[in-house]
């Protein structure tokens, strides 16, 4: 289990990225969400031990994340945002290379690296060079170094930004073969959805919402949204869309009225606190 | 220390990254080759000949730092365009395996040049036992202290953007200007010491010294040495590992 107490992280360009983040995370996966900017990148890589925070607190269990990294590098990988595969190395070399960073054999890391490619359907790629591969089997590599390190906690930030659907769909497919305890942070409220049992919303620094996709969901019981590309009394603009949340039995009379009606969906919790801070 | 290595890792690095990219990318080999053979050629044609032993056992010195310091512009990309370093942190591996993997790395890189040099070398009798040993150990000390520099500069920079403009000024200035490919005693003595803040200078100077085409100059080994202690150590801290 990861807990922090008050994690707060200024960069010394004076940015404040997290104003006091205190979380238990138990579930097998559970997504950090959020815009671009939110934190969600600066507090996973604290607790991978990537960098330090201004102040506060983080273990995993019982391992000071902050003053004992080394011990807790033994316990987790960390795939970062945007992470591309040197080009010139193959598949088969980069994760035997990840393995042996982790303190792996050579003969263990070869035989461990060729059933993770494997088992994500990438040995046919084995001996190419990575950077005639496509952008989705570029991302499963990553995936496939943090499969073959049988971590016990795995960060993935953003492991699907920038993917066409299909691909997407085949690193979600990867990621669920992971075993240990996956953190993935995303701002694609469906990846959340699919993937996560438990969801961390964070905004400006800090947890804004917290809890199961249903339960999330449950606030908006009985509503649905309704959108305008005009201005209309009552709405709430974000960008060029004028919203309000509105009881799905007025729908109807909001239709007659030039809205677009949408069902809620996860987006609604994001949305729902981006229009509370246009406010 | 050495057992606190990942030396695994490191001699994987050195291998993976150094030999594959000659393989698979022998056009970055044949750029890396292209500044010190020039030089090798203006200097045989502007002396008449007269300075060729002077360029090619420099030639060793500016091939090595020239992929060496083109290195601040790879280190810097592998960090801030691959992710690469920040993929190692949260491993068993340390800065210094890190650093020493891509140093060994650009030495294997370097190899096909020093066999080229070598056989230029070999043609002009240049070579005894004792002056090779002496010069592949210049060779090793010149490759950590300025690979350790470029992990300095590779550290330094904040935006992809920066890094080759900067990469391809400091080869220039830290390879061509430094006497490799003539007599350092053309140099003032300020010039010298100036000079000496590369650690190709007194790199060169010493292989002047042990080849005999110049009076030995024995306080540049001093020099060397300091340099490559504190850009080593330098570099250890400035690497963004864990960054604060």
């Amino acid at each position: 289990m990861i807990r922090t107490e008050d994690i707060r992280k200024e960069y010394s360009d004076g940015t404040v990225a997290l104003k006091g983040v205190t979380v238990n995370i138990d579930k097998r996966f559970t997504a950090i969400i959020g815009r671009n900017g939110a934190g969600k990148t600066t507090f996973v890589r604290i607790l991978s031990t990537q960098l330090l925070p201004t102040s506060g607190k983080a273990f995993l269990d019982d391992i000071d994340l902050i003053r004992e990294p080394r011990k807790a590098r033994r316990e987790i990988a960390s795939i970062p945002q945007e992470a591309m595969p040197i080009g010139v190395l193959t598949p088969l070399e980069l994760v035997k290379m990840y393995l042996i960073a982790r303190g792996m054999s050579f003969k263990d890391s070869h035989e461990t690296a060729l059933k993770a490619l494997d088992a994500l359907q990438l040995r046919e790629f084995k001996d190419k060079p990575t950077d005639t591969l496509s952008g989705g089997t570029k991302r499963k590599i990553f995936v496939c170094m943090a499969l073959a390190a049988n971590a016990s906690t795995i960060f993935m930030d953003e492991p699907t930004t920038g993917l066409d659907p299909i691909s997407r769909l085949e690193v979600w497919s990867a990621l669920r073969m992971l075993t240990g305890n996956i953190i993935l942070t995303t701002h694609y409220m469906e990846e959340a959805k699919e993937l996560s049992q438990d969801v961390i919303l964070v905004d400006s620094g800090r947890v804004i919402e917290r809890g199961t996709v249903d339960v999330l969901l449950s606030r908006f019981a009985g509503l649905v949204r309704a959108e305008s590309y005009t201005p209309k009394p009552g709405t709430t603009r974000i960008g060029g869309i004028y919203i309000r949340y509105i009881k799905s039995s007025e729908a109807e009379e909001f239709l007659h009225s030039g809205f677009n009606i949408k069902g809620i969906t996860l987006d609604d919790v994001f949305i729902k606190h981006g229009v509370s801070l246009e406010s | 220390m050495v057992s606190a290595l990942n030396l695994k890792f490191i001699f994987l690095l050195a291998w993976y990254y150094g030999f594959n990219t000659i393989l698979r990318g022998p056009s970055y080999l044949v750029a890396s080759l292209s500044t010190p053979l020039t030089l090798l050629f203006l200097v045989y044609i502007l002396s008449h000949g007269a300075f060729v032993s002077y360029a090619v056992v420099g030639g060793f010195t500016a091939l090595i730092s020239t992929i060496s310091l083109s290195s601040a512009g790879d280190a810097a990309f592998l960090r801030l365009q691959l992710r690469f370093q920040d993929l190692l942190v949260a491993t068993e591996v340390g800065p210094t395996d890190y650093m020493l993997g891509l140093t060994l790395a650009y030495l294997v890189f370097s190899l096909p040049g020093i066999a080229i040099y070598a056989v230029f070398g070999a043609y002009l009798h240049l070579f005894t036992i004792i002056n090779s040993l002496e010069l592949t150990g210049l060779l090793v000390i010149l490759v950590i202290a300025t690979a350790s520099f470029s992990f300095i500069i590779s550290g330094l920079i904040k935006h992809v953007r920066n890094v080759w403009g900067i990469a391809g000024i400091l080869s220039i200035v830290m390879t061509v200007l430094p006497p490799t490919s003539y007599p350092y005693t053309f140099l003032p003595n300020w010039g010298i010491w100036a000079l000496s803040l590369s650690p190709t200078t007194p790199t060169a100077i010493l292989a002047q010294g042990i080849f005999s085409l110049s009076p030995m100059y024995p306080i540049m080994i001093v020099i060397l040495l300091s340099e490559t202690v504190l850009f080593f150590v330098l570099a250890r801290y400035l690497t963004r590992w864990r960054e604060v």
